[in-house]
């Protein structure tokens, strides 16, 4: 009996270490290149041209290498700063038109219904970069180019697609009910969408936010093309500025400086809605 | 317009070409529990839901209290609605749930905590308050459903198909606990249901819908005792009514699988020789009548107070018999039927009643 018991155990025990063992090495694989890259962005100017071996800092900690990274264009801030706006406007102008969008497409009869909807997923079909000579000549006629705002609108444009599907598929999983319910206690329109259905569309409504922050944060080739003034250049272009060097000498601290500062956002904005954003996965693969 | 609670007048609702209610006319009295019952599709759901205004009304006027309310926006209408799948408000508590539709209409905050308070008092939820539906029961969901409609104060409570959704021993509480409720607030109340026993318990009126057309409306005993029709008939009382193929004879007999039976009624109408179905229901028939109609039990269904036979007449017509208490019965048995006169029904090619 105690042997029978034991052999259990002991297989339970090999069982439970390798789920953990794998599970350990896997989460080592992801998170070690972000380990390297930020311990060594606190490497001494001196050390950065050295082998990246070990990658932490072994002459004490210092900021070298993101003096160096500001030295580049117009100063890291100020392209951290064009980021930002960029992203956080494009997400919000996403969330705002594709929550409208989604809600008409899924509660409203109109002629061509389906139609349009399936127009609007097909250019998604079409590959962006075919279509950025068009975008910059109508940039350039709305007056719009080498603009943060024109950029935005472009953003927005791309994003808008997948924005509209998931917005549309989240209100489909709103019961009907609950809305005839909220007209009968007397919230119409405006007030039936905020109060009632907005907070049960929140999953929808994060995982288009996030999508679009970080599509926007790390878009590089429409922002290279439409952007041509050195101080409003987005991180991803000064970042390949950093990446090609001076004179041929790559400063390889400052590259991962900038490594650093571009990654550090992506993953706070995901961690913190993280919640949420599988959800809102949930609630668009059931339907 | 009366001063009744709500009045449908020549009600039509059509989607496209295809019309669902044909003309409803029914007026219901003020302070009447008011159950529509039907088979799926009959528009009963629709009806309601036209009341409330969920529906827009192709033609004809719904009135409530005699104000007209066939245009008005749901929420002007005086109406509250609990819904079959409860459509609470996951992200509200429960306190928030029953006190939004105070809160659009803008009532004041101490009104609202003791409306609140009183509704949850009545319905006995008043420890749930701060909880929010997802960590309900389904019965507890229910009562704050039920609770949202009281808030609010309507002239008139809709009901959808409220207790479909609950097991069935908490159907039958709750259904209780309606009828209390009906008795406490006296307000009209109407209420779907395909459950014919929630129809017969709860009602004063029972509108049996066919097809978008009211087949007939009367008291519980009305509609089982005196339908106007084969449909109604089959419709109400469990299991449904035997309805036989037979031949009008004349003289107060019909022919039914080849012998005369006796079919007290006048006639008029009907020609000898007419075809008819003579109808009889299951608990009034009675078995080992001398002379009585003969039938070969098929299956019999043992549920402990009572017995079902399933039985099959000499032409081969099914028919069921419920048997309380005698000697024991086979399958394989052949016994006599007996019925009394006055719980004979006959009924035209048409399915309409011959008195």
């Amino acid at each position: 009996m105690t042997t029978k018991k034991e052999a259990r155990a002991r297989r339970a025990l090999f069982s439970a270490g390798g789920y953990h063992g794998t599970g350990l090495l896997l989460a080592i694989f992801f998170l070690a290149p972000f380990a390297i890259t930020i311990l060594s962005s606190f490497r001494h100017g001196t050390e950065a041209r050295l082998p990246p071996i070990p990658p932490w800092p072994t002459t004490g900690v210092s900021l070298d290498a993101y003096r160096s990274l500001d030295s580049f264009g117009a100063g890291v801030w100020q392209h951290t700063l064009n980021s930002a706006a960029v992203a956080i406007g494009t997400a919000l102008l996403t969330v705002i038109v594709s929550l409208l969008a989604g809600y008409g497409f899924s509660r409203y009869r109109f002629l061509f219904k389906n139609a349009l909807f399936v127009l609007i997923i097909a250019t998604l079909m079409i590959p962006f970069q075919s279509i950025l000579t068009p975008l910059f000549i109508i940039l350039a006629r709305l007056g719009l180019n080498n603009s943060l705002i024109g950029l935005t609108l472009v953003y927005v444009t791309l994003q808008l697609p997948f924005s509209v599907f998931m917005m549309r598929n989240a209100f489909d999983a709103v019961p009907k009910e609950i809305e005839e319910a909220a007209r009968i206690d007397g919230a119409r329109d405006f007030r039936l969408l905020v109060r009632v259905l907005l907070p049960l569309v929140l999953p929808g409504i994060v995982t288009v936010a996030i999508f679009a922050f970080l599509n926007s944060w790390n878009e590089f080739l429409a922002a290279l093309v439409l952007l041509s003034d050195n101080s409003k250049f987005t991180l991803p272009i000064l970042i390949s500025a950093v990446r090609a060097g001076r004179l041929g000498a790559i400063d390889w601290g400052a590259v991962q400086a900038g490594v650093t500062v571009m990654s550090v956002p992506c993953l706070f904005v995901f961690l913190l809605l993280q919640r949420y954003y599988m959800r809102g996965l949930m609630a668009g693969a059931v339907k | 317009m009366s001063d009744s609670g709500v009045q449908l007048i020549e009600v039509r609702k059509s989607y496209g070409s295809m019309e669902v209610i044909h003309g409803v006319n029914l007026t219901v009295p003020e302070g009447a529990f008011v159950v529509f019952v039907g088979p799926s599709g009959c528009g009963k759901s629709t009806l309601l839901r036209m009341i409330a205004g969920l529906e827009e009304v192709t033609d004809g006027e719904i009135a409530i209290k005699g104000r007209d309310v066939t245009d008005l926006d749901p929420s002007v209408r005086g109406i509250a609605m609990v819904f079959q799948s409860y459509a609470l408000y996951p992200h509200m508590t429960v306190r928030d749930n029953l006190a939004f539709g105070l809160k659009m209409q803008r009532t004041e905050k101490a009104v609202i905590d003791e409306r609140v308070a009183a509704a949850a008092a009545i319905l006995k939820i008043e420890q749930l308050l701060d909880r929010r539906p997802g960590q309900l029961s389904g019965g507890q969901r229910q009562r704050v459903a039920i609770g949202r409609a009281i808030v609010r104060k309507p002239e008139v409570f809709l009901f959808d198909e409220p207790l479909s959704n609950l097991d069935a021993e908490l159907r039958v509480s709750m259904r209780v606990e309606i009828a209390r409720l009906h008795r406490e607030l006296g307000n009209t109340m109407i209420y779907v249901t395909h459950d014919q026993t929630e129809a017969m318990t709860l009602a004063d009126m029972i509108v049996v819908l066919r097809d978008g057309v009211v087949e007939q409306a009367g008291s519980p005993r009305k509609v089982y005792e005196d339908p106007d029709n084969a449909f109604v008939a089959g419709f109400i009382g469990s299991p449904r009514m035997n309805l036989l193929d037979a031949v009008w004879l004349g003289d107060g007999q019909v022919k039914l699988a080849g012998r005369p039976e006796a079919a007290p009624i006048a006639g008029d109408g009907l020609a000898a020789g007419d075809k008819v179905t003579f109808g009889l229901r299951p608990e009034h028939l009675q078995v080992g009548v001398a002379d009585g109609i003969e039938a070969r039990v098929d299956v019999l269904e043992y549920l402990g107070g009572t017995r079902y036979l399933y039985c099959q007449l000499a032409d081969g017509q099914p028919l069921i018999v419920e048997y309380r208490d005698g000697p024991d019965v086979r399958s394989g048995d052949t016994i006599a039927l007996g019925c009394p006169a006055d719980r004979r029904y006959v009924f035209n090619e048409s399915g309409l009643r011959i008195r």
